[in-house]
């Protein structure tokens, strides 16, 4: 590697850098889950990673790469707590939902609430079963086919 | 101690009284049902005061017998208290103004314009005029300061109504007093104020209110006359002064009636009147100051305030609206006695004027039912008098003028407590038709009652019959110049034209006298001698149906009465008494002696040579009086026939008058005409206004105060307590930083 | 670099493209209760014609081999990104995101941090991807949420998205080599002020540091870590006994208070609109 090519590298690697963090953002923004949120947070982190990352390759300096280390711990950290308190909030209102707090808002709005979603019929798929060579399998009504869509 | 000055005694007149306003608005509720003392306190020592000043003043008129005695000089002194105002440079008078030292004709041209500075200095001034009106006002104010212990005994507002009496009176003697036109329409403006607090004393009362709503917006219409007319006279005159001022540099200023307009440095008369304005704007002027007296001594056409005043307490129509405010008119024609007499057309405006109103009020007094009302009209009617006297421009007119002026303030007060007395006793009734013969109930009110009534009607030898015959003698001599032994009048009459004097005015002759000098012919003044001599069978009349109606036949008590039915307290039987006292001696003594004449002619204004060549020998009219005795009698017998004793509650006079009673009832609808082209139009106007202001100056104040809620409210629905919405608000406020950090960046 | 003349296939007008259509594309996509429509179609077809433009931008690095590899990498991490925030169910979004875990570890170990590349494995999609998936076991209901089904203010999101990522790409475009007026660092790249340093660019010499791509390079880092930045490695550990020592503690208060009701799980999904 040498510097005339380098700059090109970094230049590429920051670009995948800011376009995760971009992606990030607006699953954060976007986003109702909880969960689902916190992925993009994630994911905004690992962009800046690699922005560090490429920042380190290119001047040589480990600094960022510990620093990236760093981040790596805190996001740990913050993962197992956030995520104690998104089962706390579940366990008060009994949905992953981000709307589903709205008591900071003005004492004359109402609450927002979704317009009714159109109902997806989602059967459950069925799977061919094949029966064994020969044998008619038995046939059990009360069985259920398959597991639950997840 | 020293002596004290005239100047300080001068100040004394009005100050005690307004000190002892002040004092009764401070102590006036403790004191309860003592409030009268402070004022009365006040204006009896005015009152003192004022007569040591008429001595004073007495002593300095030089006196003038026979036909070769020299004349009269005019005698005043005047106290300035400070200067209110004073501009440098203010004024810079044309060459032929009659504001540059008229001592210097165009013959000497060294008084070559320059601009003159302006003061306005708060001064005052004593000259026989003042000294008069002075005594009158303190005099018959603490009467009736006396009279009202008893009247208003039981009324909640007691101290309130000595505090504006002792306020009238303090402003009334201002005005009197005071040496500068400008201080003049301030304390006319203070009197109207006054008059208005006291009609509207029982403000609770509707009628009250409106009529005292009524005084005051009838008052500016004549306040507005007096206002241009100051601003005419400033532009005319370049000062306001009375007096004659010296200013620092020693450079005399001409004051509008002072003595170096009047008289040369030996003291005498000027051999004419040069220096006063006269033409177009001199005839304005007076016309204007015309306007202001009618307004403020109820003249036609702004009469029709005085008899709804009635609504106020009787003392206060006692003082104000028949012996001092409604003077204030007749004082200041006589004040600017020489202006008038630089223009004839507006001196017989004068005449007409009152003349008429004399005539339309003595009309509208003979049907008049109510006690008070028919006093008022009288008011009107006599002020038309002294109106008429005054337009005759003669020495004579005008001190006829004052001696009326003073003997009807004795016995029209007399006449008004004495109503007040009445109306006491009955209960607050004062319909003449629900009362009768209570001449066996209130003795002293009815004797004194009767006492002024001989007055007003002009029966010799009670005061009004004097006063009287003087005016008509001044009228006569107008009318007929030739009988009098004015034969330079009467060759004047021959060519077609006549002035006011045998002499020529050498005022500014700027344009005609606005055309009204056709109006000085002999006819006129005959016609007007008739009227008024008509008048006076007509006050005669009214006068004494209100007498019979009122004390004789049956007695007959209005239920409302109750036990009040009885004489007045001494508190305001003495008043009565010493007033019919007044009435009855004053005339005559003041007749006899011809002292009041003679005293007034050293008025500074009233030497004016213009004024002062009418002057004509003291003389009784034997023939003036005859007629006019005549003519009483005719009244009092017209009366007596229809009301007399057991008929004074007999059939009105409306059956003999036909269509000519409602004409009269309705005031010659007046009321009804100013209603219609005045009144409705400025209510009309009003409700525009209101409505501007409400809604649409009130509208965008309100929509401007609603902003910053519509606003709040519009960002209000923002915060609607969802996270991401917030988080979002938060990402684009970064994100608009850092598009500006990069795009400053760019370079 | 050039200024912006409306050449089609210049970078400039490649970035700016490439972000509008990035933009366009995920506000397709995103959920907003429509389902299967054209709109993801025509989605999916913007991202993808988006992403052949910022790979038409990019810069040349020369080898094919190190080229290709980077560009494979970088592909399946962005695309796995992608899929990771408009996947509706969030089982698959953790799936996808792991998809991009392996992505970004492929580009750190291009880019030579060897250690980071596994650790992000390891840490990443190891401890924390499995702990969602734990959580998303307890508590996600079955079948698709309401509020997995919509957005919150996709348009204006997806604005603020492009907003960023145009910013930063051209500013990463505006990248060049010459030396800094003012640090004392020995770096190679600073974001340039043309009209204030007017100085013209030039190219940088190659750092005498060693190069990260040896085989010690764990050891290497391992002295970097606990030799210049020792006092945050023990802030660090103890950074984590707190965050551990404080997620017990909530979640034992949190059990004492109890534990959703059935009934609120099911009702509170299907409230009526106003």
């Amino acid at each position: 590697m040498n510097a005339a090519q380098s700059l090109p590298m970094l230049q590429n690697a920051l670009t995948v850098g800011a376009i995760l963090f971009s992606l990030g953002l607006v699953g954060i923004l976007a986003r109702r889950n909880l969960i689902v949120m916190f992925l993009a947070a994630e994911m905004m982190l690992q962009g800046i990673s690699v922005s560090l990352v490429a920042w380190s390759r290119y001047h040589g300096d480990w600094g960022g790469q510990v620093l990236v280390i760093f981040v790596l711990t805190v996001a740990a950290c913050e993962a197992a707590v956030a995520l104690v308190f998104v089962l706390q909030a579940f366990a008060r209102t009994g949905r992953l939902d981000a709307a589903a707090w709205q008591s900071l808002r003005e004492a004359n709005l109402v609450r927002t609430v979704d317009h009714e979603l159109p109902s997806i019929d989602t059967l459950p798929p069925r799977y061919p079963t094949l029966a064994p060579a020969g044998v008619l399998p038995p046939t059990d009504e009360n069985e259920p086919l398959q597991r639950e869509h997840v | 101690m020293q002596e004290f000055s005239p100047a300080m005694l001068l100040v004394l007149v009005p100050l005690l009284p307004l000190v002892g306003a002040v004092l009764t608005v401070l102590l006036g509720g403790r004191l309860a049902s003592r409030a009268h003392l402070p004022a009365i306190a006040g204006i009896a020592a005015a009152a003192m005061v004022a007569i040591v000043l008429l001595v004073a003043t007495a002593r300095d008129v030089n006196p003038s017998h026979g036909a070769h005695a020299e004349p009269v000089r005019p005698v005043e002194m005047i106290a300035t208290l400070w200067n209110w105002a004073s501009f440098d440079q203010a004024y810079a008078p044309p060459a032929d103004s009659p504001a540059t030292d008229p001592r210097l004709t165009p013959q000497n041209p060294q008084a070559a314009p320059q601009a003159l500075g302006f003061t306005i200095p708060v001064a005052l001034r004593l000259d026989p005029l003042t000294a008069t009106m002075l005594v009158i006002i303190t005099c018959v104010g603490l009467l009736v300061a006396i009279y009202s212990i008893g009247y208003m005994h039981d009324d909640p507002g007691y101290p309130r109504f000595f505090a504006l009496v002792a306020m009238f009176v303090f402003s009334m003697s201002m005005l009197v007093a005071a040496s500068n036109f400008l201080l003049v329409y301030v304390f006319w403006e203070a009197v109207g104020a006054c008059s208005y607090l006291l009609i509207g004393f029982w403000f609770a009362k509707p009628q009250a209110a409106r009529a005292a709503k009524k005084a005051f917006l009838v008052n500016r219409v004549g306040d507005f006359g007096l206002a241009i007319a100051v601003f005419l006279l400033w532009m005319s005159y370049g000062t306001l002064d009375f007096h004659d001022t010296i200013s620092p540099q020693g450079v005399i200023m001409p004051g509008i009636l002072g003595q170096t307009r009047l008289v040369d440095a030996a003291g005498y008369v000027l051999p004419d009147a040069a220096g006063f304005a006269g033409g177009t704007i001199g005839t304005a002027i007076c016309l204007l100051l015309l306007l202001a007296a009618c307004g403020k001594s109820a003249q036609l056409p702004l009469h029709v305030w005085l008899p709804d005043a009635m609504e106020g307490p009787t003392p206060a129509s006692a003082l104000i609206h028949a012996a001092t405010m409604v003077t204030a008119g007749i004082y200041l024609i006589v004040r600017s006695a020489p202006l008038f007499a630089a223009c004839p057309g507006a001196l017989v405006m004068v005449s007409i004027v009152g003349a008429t109103t004399a005539l339309v009020a003595a009309l509208i007094g003979t049907v008049q039912n109510d006690l008070k009302r028919v006093l008022a009209y009288s008011t009107i009617s006599q002020l038309g008098y002294m109106f008429a006297s005054l337009g005759t421009g003669t020495m004579l007119g005008f001190t006829a003028a004052i001696f009326h002026l003073l003997t009807h303030a004795c016995f029209k007060a007399l006449l008004f407590l004495g109503a007040g007395s009445v109306m006491h006793g009955m209960g607050g009734v004062i319909d003449m038709r629900r009362f009768g013969g209570l001449r066996r109930v209130m003795p002293i009110t009815a004797t004194t009652f009767l006492v002024g009534s001989l007055a007003l009607a002009g029966v010799a030898p009670f005061a009004g019959f004097f006063s009287k015959d003087e005016i008509l003698a001044a009228l006569h001599a107008k009318a007929w110049p030739i009988a009098h032994g004015d034969h330079h009048a009467a060759l004047s009459t021959a060519t077609g034209t006549l002035h006011a004097a045998s002499f020529t005015p050498h005022g500014l002759e700027t344009g005609s006298g606005l055309g009204l000098d056709s109006l000085n012919r002999p006819e006129i003044w005959q016609l007007l001698f008739w009227m008024s001599l008509v008048t006076a069978g007509l006050t005669a009349f009214y006068t004494f149906r209100a007498v019979f109606m009122t004390f004789t036949g049956p007695t007959r008590i209005p239920e409302a009465a109750g036990h009040h039915a009885h004489e007045s307290p001494p508190a305001m039987t003495i008043p009565l008494v010493i007033l019919a006292v007044a009435s009855t001696v004053v005339g005559w003594l003041l007749f006899s002696t011809n002292w009041l004449a003679h005293f007034l002619s050293a008025t500074p204004s009233l030497t004016a040579t213009a004024v002062a060549a009418t002057a004509t020998p003291h003389a009784f009219h034997m023939d003036l009086a005859i007629k006019g005795t005549l003519a009483a009698a005719i009244g009092v017998v017209v009366a007596a026939i229809g009301h007399l004793g057991q008929r004074s509650d007999g059939p009105q006079l409306e059956r003999f008058l036909g269509p000519l009673q409602a004409l009269f009832a309705h005031k010659f609808f007046f009321d009804q005409i100013y209603t219609a082209i005045i009144v409705r139009p400025i209510e009309a106007f009003a409700m525009v206004a209101a409505f501007i202001d409400r809604f649409i100056i009130d509208g965008a104040v309100d929509a401007i105060g609603r902003i910053p809620a519509t606003l709040g409210g519009i960002v209000r629905r923002g915060q609607s307590g969802l996270l991401q919405r917030y988080a979002l608000a938060g990402v684009m406020g970064v994100l608009a930083i850092v598009v500006l950090l990069a795009w400053q960046l760019r370079g | 670099m050039t200024p912006l003349s409306f050449n089609p296939l210049s970078s400039g007008s490649l970035l700016s493209g490439a972000v509008v259509a990035t933009a366009v594309s995920l506000w397709l996509l995103l959920p907003n209760g429509r389902e299967r429509g054209v709109a993801r179609w025509l989605g999916t077809m913007l991202g993808l014609a988006a992403l052949a433009a910022f790979i038409a931008a990019g810069r040349r690095l020369g080898g094919l081999g190190e080229e290709a590899v980077f560009l494979v990498v970088s592909v399946v991490a962005v695309i796995s990104a992608a899929a990771t925030i408009v996947s509706r169910s969030p089982v698959y979004a953790a799936i996808w995101f792991a998809l991009s875990l392996a992505g970004v570890a492929g580009v750190l170990l291009v880019l030579g941090a060897q250690f980071l590349g596994v650790a992000t494995i390891v840490v990443y999609a190891g401890a924390i991807l499995v702990m969602f998936l734990f959580v998303l076991m307890l508590a996600q209901p079955a079948g698709l949420a309401p509020y997995d089904r919509v957005s919150n203010e996709p348009f204006l999101s997806a604005l603020a998205g492009a907003v960023l990522l145009g910013v930063l790409s051209l500013s990463i475009g505006r990248l060049s080599a010459a030396p800094p007026s003012c640090c004392s660092l020995p770096s190679r790249a600073t974001l340039t002020l043309p009209a204030a340093t007017g100085a013209p660019t030039q190219p940088a010499q190659p750092a005498p540091v060693a190069d990260s791509l040896e085989h010690n390079h764990v050891a290497r880092l391992g002295a970097e870590l606990f030799g210049r930045h020792l006092i945050a490695v023990e802030a660090a550990g103890l950074l984590l006994l707190v965050a551990l020592v404080g997620a017990i503690a909530v979640v034992s208060r949190g059990d004492a208070e109890g534990t959703p009701s059935q009934a609120s799980l099911h009702t509170a999904d299907r409230r009526p609109s106003r």
